[in-house]
């Protein structure tokens, strides 16, 4: 059954490369996307680090996207 | 009702349902895989070769369906102007990208065991390359133009001018004669595949999906961080 399953009856090279065609590209673009998403929230928090205490806090207090990623990157950290 | 459409709205919802789609997904990989490799019956005449199906029209679909997206967003956003539907066109278009890619490169393998060549000039496989074009000039409107009014013009322009192509791309298989066969799976009416293969090419659709979104809610996500990352100084 596995033989069957790997020949896949004379297809296996088309049906293997297909899948393998797929799922690789779909592992590097996970991977690429989260990086850039990684790097983007870096530079956010790098940015915000920057700031005066005061422009911070208005900052945080403005903005619930910027309470988010600090949540995120604290329970990270 | 455009309110909901703001960022600070919509970035918490974004994060649960990346956790949703990530807690979630795997399972449904492993059951799509082995519907599509193990449990799915060989076609009569096409024999195991049929299994490339289960990832090649789900690919298909979506980079059609990205597109047609992309088409009415840009729409949408000439009339109401909403820079939303912008990011979110942006988001989309890498998706519609690989998709358009996976079921060209599928499609070449499911060609040669059954047409017996990877490529024919036929009206569907030529008008999908089309669609491939018309993404890339998309996707190069942002790498390649900085005037942000300018990039949404133009690339509003390529979509409108692309979407022309997308029902010839389904209705190729009516009006000329090619190689690739008519749609199997039809909306309205009876569709001619089996339901022992229709359940499979439905869970591995569910699986691309899944995929889809999760790239885009990332890429949605950087988007709003990127923005966001520029307006902190001006508040």
């Amino acid at each position: 059954m596995i033989l069957n399953l790997i020949t896949m009856n004379g297809y296996g090279l088309y049906v293997w490369l297909s899948f393998s065609v797929v799922f690789i590209s779909c592992v590097i673009v996970y991977f690429k996307t989260k990086k850039t998403l990684k790097k983007y929230e870096q530079e956010f928090l790098t940015e915000l680090q920057t700031l005066t205490l005061v422009e911070k806090n208005k900052a945080l207090e403005s903005s619930k996207v910027a309470q988010a990623i600090l949540a995120t990157s604290s329970k990270v950290n | 009702m455009f309110k909901f459409f703001s960022s600070s709205n919509i970035y918490p919802l974004i994060q649960k349902l990346i956790k949703f789609i990530n807690s979630i997904f795997f399972l449904i990989l492993i059951i799509g895989l082995t519907f599509a490799l193990v449990l799915s019956p060989p076609d009569y005449l096409q024999g195991d070769a049929v299994r490339i199906m289960y990832v090649h029209v789900p690919s298909a679909w979506i980079g059609l369906a990205c597109f047609s997206v992309i088409t009415l967003l840009s729409v949408f956003n000439f009339i109401f102007k909403i820079k939303n539907f912008y990011f979110i066109n942006k988001s989309i278009a890498p998706i519609g990208l690989l998709f358009t890619c996976l079921a060209i490169v599928t499609g070449s393998l499911w060609g040669q065991p059954t047409w017996g060549t990877w490529w024919a000039w036929d009206a569907r496989l030529t008008s999908m390359l089309a669609l491939m074009l018309f993404y890339i000039f998309y996707i190069l409107t942002f790498k390649l133009l900085n005037n942000e009014g300018l990039i949404i013009k133009v690339s509003s322009i390529i979509a409108i001018i692309g979407s022309i192509n997308l029902p010839i791309i389904k209705y190729s298989v009516e009006w000329w004669t090619t190689l690739h066969q008519p749609a199997s799976i039809k909306i309205t009416g009876s569709s001619s595949i089996h339901p022992q293969m229709m359940l499979p090419l439905m869970v591995m659709l569910l699986v691309f999906l899944l995929y889809a979104a999760l790239i885009f809610l990332m890429k949605y996500k950087t988007e709003i961080i990127r923005i966001k990352k520029k307006n902190i100084k001006r508040n």
